[in-house]
């Protein structure tokens, strides 16, 4: 029997490595263990503590919490643009060290270089990182994700000339010009009107979708409803300093998404008033009566 | 293709701003202002019993001075030709002063140990009068023409220097950002994001050292003699006992030094963007 055994594991381990990839879907980004702390003039500040968290490939996710709590310095850390003081971050199964091609950044503020027009700023970023390529397969490259977004019309402007959804909107064209694995979107929407923003959270799955759903996406917003309609799973984090992640929630909500009939769902309204609760729970009236009652 | 439009576009822009509201208005206000000046002018020559020559006087100077203008006898060169060897001197000068200049700004701007090692000796060397630089450089160079060219090559210096190295250490976190997400070469990087950024910024330095430039070298061409428009101010006008040919050499110095500063006025709204 033991016999048996010892011939047949190696076999099955054969097995199991192959099928390993068509049974789990592979890890875009694992965190472990990260603390992120800065030198200021006060001393040591810790911004964020003790993060864990894998995300799959071709999960879209949400980082949520209240402004300052570290969320952006956890998605930096992907990026790469902030080292972490304590553990590691792995991003398409290699540590991240610094900034690269594999992860796409959309800034806050849209970072588009202002004396350029918005072809010239698409086609640099094409131009520093996919260098192999030749000029004419550059200038392709420019013309599909400039007419991905609808933005082929006004490719000679400047940004200065064009208004805060169609920034975004270029933003979103030069991170998926270079392909990337992963998109970190950092509060990408976070200055739009309304109107502008439900359109661009419909263009941005519009996207998603066209890549076959094998972008890995990594957002941070404030924004429940964003968040929701957009997300697989919701890491709601703790109020810094030294934040932590309080939950992550899941959003096992079909797609494709339609917003108007998904929010009168009951499943989304339990995942809104589950979110919100964990968010704004300091703040009910009760909180209020009870330090008045204690001062 | 592109630059063409553009250029048309160009020009059919100043034609419209030329036949506009806008700029009749202005010229209207610059005939105002040029009137007032004629009659302080006017009021001054009176007092001083035409020991001040007056518009008119001066005017028919001017005439005479401009009978032949380009003039260039080895005894005796016209007032243009003068104006033309100031300038070239000052255009020399000034473009060895702006090629050391930017460049040295821009590291300045990038680096901080470069700034602090170099900023003090900008800011000792900066308020020295050009004209205690004349004799070091006739010292060095042992010729005249050469030591008004080091004298404006120093002074052009420091405007440019600090302006450029203030553009470049102002370039604002978000532009950098791009160049790390995008993995910028550093070649890239300063063509495509420091340069561009800077170049307002250059421009001004630019700007403000001929305008250094222009005034220092009519008092260096006094103190060298020989040459240019200081020597003709000097020669002519005050040895020669002309002071109209004075007033017709602060009015050209004037005009040349105003028209120097609207090119780079010029380029300045060229390199200008919005945000």
């Amino acid at each position: 029997m033991s016999n048996t055994e010892s011939v047949v594991a190696p076999f099955i381990d054969v097995a199991d490595n192959i099928l390993k990839p068509v049974l789990e879907t592979p890890t875009s980004i694992d965190i472990s263990n990260v603390s992120v702390s800065f030198k200021t003039s006060k001393g040591i500040y810790t911004a964020v503590k003790d993060i864990n968290l894998t995300v799959k490939k071709g999960e879209i996710i949400s980082l949520i919490g209240h402004s300052g709590c570290g969320k952006s310095t956890l998605m930096s850390t992907i990026s790469g643009m902030i080292k972490p003081t304590q553990g590691e971050v792995y991003a398409n199964n290699k540590k991240v060290m610094k900034p690269g091609p594999d992860r796409g950044i959309v800034f806050q503020n849209y970072s588009l270089l202002p004396w350029m027009s918005v072809y010239k700023n698409i086609y640099e970023a094409i131009d520093s990182v996919l260098h192999d390529l030749n000029r004419s397969e550059k200038k392709e490259l420019v013309e599909d994700n400039l007419k991905m977004v609808n933005l082929w019309d006004h490719k000679d402007k400047l940004p200065g000339q064009l208004s805060g959804g169609m920034k975004q909107r270029v933003a979103i064209a030069r991170a998926f010009a270079i392909n990337p694995a992963i998109l970190l979107l950092d509060e990408p929407f976070g200055a739009l009107d309304a109107l502008t923003k439900s359109s661009m959270h419909v263009e941005l799955l519009k996207l998603w979708n066209l890549d076959n759903r094998e972008k890995t996406i990594v957002m941070v917003t404030h924004d429940i409803e964003e968040a929701i309609f957009l997300s697989d799973r919701v890491v709601v984090m703790n109020t810094g300093p030294a934040a932590t992640i309080k939950e992550i929630v899941d959003v096992p909500l079909s797609r494709p998404r339609n917003k108007k009939d998904i929010i009168h769902s009951s499943e989304y309204m339990t995942i809104h008033d589950r979110l919100l609760n964990l968010l704004i729970d300091k703040f009910s009236i009760d909180d209020i009566k009870d330090i008045r009652k204690t001062a | 293709m592109i630059v063409c439009t553009f250029l048309k576009s160009e020009i059919m822009e100043s034609i419209n701003n030329i036949f506009s509201l806008k700029s009749l208005k202005s010229v209207l206000y610059f005939l105002g202002s040029m009137i007032l000046l004629g009659g302080i002018w006017e009021l001054i020559s009176r007092i001083t019993n035409n020991e001040v020559p007056s518009p008119s006087n001066t005017l028919s100077v001017f005439k005479e001075v401009m009978q032949n203008p380009f003039q260039d006898d080895p005894d005796y060169k016209g007032i243009g030709t003068k104006l033309l060897s100031s300038l070239s001197r000052v255009g020399i000068g000034f473009g060895l002063g702006s090629l050391v200049a930017i460049p040295l700004g821009l590291i300045m701007g990038s680096s901080k140990p470069v700034m602090n090692i170099f900023n003090p000796i900008v800011q000792i060397l900066r308020p020295v009068s050009p004209l205690a630089w004349f004799p070091l450089g006739l010292a060095i160079f042992q010729d005249s023409p050469k030591a008004s060219i080091f004298m404006i090559f120093v002074c052009a210096l420091w405007p440019t220097v600090i302006n450029t190295a203030v553009g470049a250490s102002s370039i604002s976190q978000d532009h950098k950002n791009v160049g790390k997400a995008f993995g910028f070469s550093t070649w890239k990087y300063i063509t495509k994001i420091m340069l561009p950024f800077t170049l307002p910024h250059i421009v001004t330095g630019l700007r403000l050292s001929i305008g250094v430039a222009w005034m220092v070298i009519v008092a260096g061409e006094m103190l060298s003699g020989g040459m240019g428009l200081g020597y003709f101010v000097w020669e002519e006008g005050f040895n020669g006992g002309s002071v109209a040919k004075i007033l017709v050499a602060i009015i050209i110095i004037g005009v040349v030094g105003l028209l120097l500063d609207r090119c780079f006025t010029q380029l300045q709204k060229r390199f200008t963007y919005s945000i």
